[in-house]
């Protein structure tokens, strides 16, 4: 956003400031995303506790970051890159809400999960957390430096994350049959897989407001 | 049934077709024009072609010719002294304007002028209209009349002075005056009309009558506008050009300027990083 000083200084000041909430956002999603992820795979209800209560943080910034968005549209009247700029971050702050939401889910089910024995199909969990972590740092890292190529990049790694989900559904639900006690546990180890399959989705939502950001051209929805 | 691929794109797809794939042939064309006053060049090698019936904004930080080149367009810059075309033409429907058996006066006929500054005569309404009329030789009363009235319901100005046509053009407002001054230049029955920053001394309600009123025009006619108000060109204008220091550095679809314009320049000027 820092792409070139404008006249009116009021105009940069209020872009940084869009920025670096934006930036702060981002941090505090990861940061929730990890805490729950930590609270299944360590077993710790302080981390899950920690995520769920972390997230009214990110309502408040989501709603921060819309209400400066707006005013920025309506004091400057932004156009061409500082318009899609500002339009990006009004769409990617809200898919990052959704990622914070969804590790508020993941917090909550994994308490479920920590008052119950350990479940050894837990493992295939980290994978799928590490390459999700990874698309979203990724989509945000191009966001932040404008670098389009990073950002189309990230379309493709969604499909293998999805893969990942898929296979981690059929290894719970083959645990399921022969494990039938362990039904709620799967589900919620399901449920997770799930969840971390969604970051995925919103990461991608992320790159593809990066490319309009920086490249002006809407790549959502292009069937590779 | 309707494919998603054969779905119209209604919303990215602008109504005006891009200036590059223009398919009507262009009513105004500029071609490696050059313009100057005195030693001064003012304009270089400017190429451009303007469609009809469209509007088309002209835009820039001042001084970077987009007046001098509106003026260029119905030969006003010929009260200049030593103003003079060094190179290039402007052709309107094929005819060189500046060709020395162009009749002047015939021309501004065809190609009337709005000015920044409403500057109705000393006159009662109804003989600010006439007046062109007169000039050019109608007398017959009905005919005057009938004038009169067509060109203040065009430029949205009947109703409010219908009743009152006696009074000096002096009396109306701000934003009545220039509606004023657009009626006059209507009665003559131009085919182009350039417009000279025309808002520029409005409040914001005089300036959206304005706006309203060239939306409509550009059924009729082809306009040309000057103007400083960046959201002015990217509400009123089908396709804008943007000049700087004589050059016309980039002209396109009014859309693709100020959404992704392909000149730095131009990016940096609409978004306010020029200076």
């Amino acid at each position: 956003m820092e792409n070139g000083k404008h006249i009116l200084g009021t105009f940069n000041e209020a872009l940084r400031s869009l920025r670096d909430n934006v930036l702060m956002m981002a941090s505090l999603t990861e940061r929730n995303l990890n805490n729950a992820i930590g609270g299944l795979l360590r077993r710790d209800d302080e981390l899950c506790a920690l995520a769920i209560a972390d997230d009214s943080e990110i309502d408040e910034l989501e709603k921060q970051i819309d209400k400066d968005g707006i005013e920025v549209l309506l004091r400057f009247q932004p156009v061409a890159s500082d318009l899609r700029r500002v339009v990006s971050a009004i769409k990617l702050n809200s898919n990052l809400e959704r990622v914070a939401d969804q590790a508020v889910s993941i917090g909550r089910r994994a308490r479920k999960l920590n008052a119950h024995p350990p479940l050894a199909e837990m493992e295939v969990i980290e994978p799928m957390h590490r390459h999700a972590l990874a698309m979203l740092r990724d989509s945000m890292h191009a966001y932040m430096r404008e670098d389009a190529a990073l950002a189309r990049a990230i379309k493709p790694r969604d499909k293998a994350l999805d893969e990942m989900n898929r296979a981690a559904g059929r290894v719970f639900t083959e645990k399921m049959a022969v494990d039938p006690k362990q039904l709620r546990g799967y589900l919620n180890l399901m449920f997770i897989a799930r969840c971390l399959e969604r970051v995925g989705d919103h990461a991608t939502n992320i790159a593809e407001d990066a490319v309009y950001a920086v490249a002006a051209e809407d790549i959502r929805h292009l069937h590779a | 049934m309707v494919t998603l691929e054969k779905m119209p794109d209604v919303i990215s797809t602008p109504s005006i077709p891009p200036a590059t794939e223009a398919p009507q042939k262009a009513q105004i064309e500029i071609k490696d024009f050059e313009f100057a006053y005195g030693e001064n060049r003012v304009l270089h090698s400017v190429n451009l072609q303007i469609l009809p019936r469209a509007v088309t904004a002209f835009i820039g930080p001042s001084g970077c010719g987009k007046t001098t080149l509106l003026r260029c367009i119905n030969r006003m810059n010929d009260l200049v002294d030593s103003a003079r075309v060094e190179r290039g033409e402007i052709l309107i429907d094929g005819i060189n304007i500046n060709a020395p058996e162009i009749d002047v006066v015939d021309l501004r006929r065809r190609v009337g002028m709005v000015f920044q500054k409403s500057n109705p005569f000393p006159k009662s309404i109804y003989d600010n209209i006439a007046y062109g009329l007169r000039v050019a030789g109608v007398t017959k009363r009905s005919r005057i009349n009938e004038a009169v009235e067509t060109s203040l319901r065009s430029a949205a100005l009947w109703d409010e002075v219908k009743d009152r046509l006696d009074r000096s053009g002096l009396s109306l407002s701000g934003g009545q005056q220039q509606r004023l001054c657009i009626a006059r230049a209507l009665a003559v029955e131009p085919e182009i009309i350039l417009m000279d920053e025309p808002c520029s001394a409005l409040d914001p309600i005089a300036t959206a009558r304005i706006e309203e009123l060239i939306h409509e025009l550009k059924t009729q006619y082809t306009i040309v506008i000057v103007t400083h108000n960046m959201q002015q060109a990217s509400r009123c204008s089908d396709f804008t050009g943007f000049f700087y220091l004589g050059n016309l550095v980039e002209f396109a679809n009014t859309a693709k300027i100020f959404s992704n314009p392909t000149r730095r320049q131009t990016e940096d000027y609409i978004t306010g990083r020029f200076g």
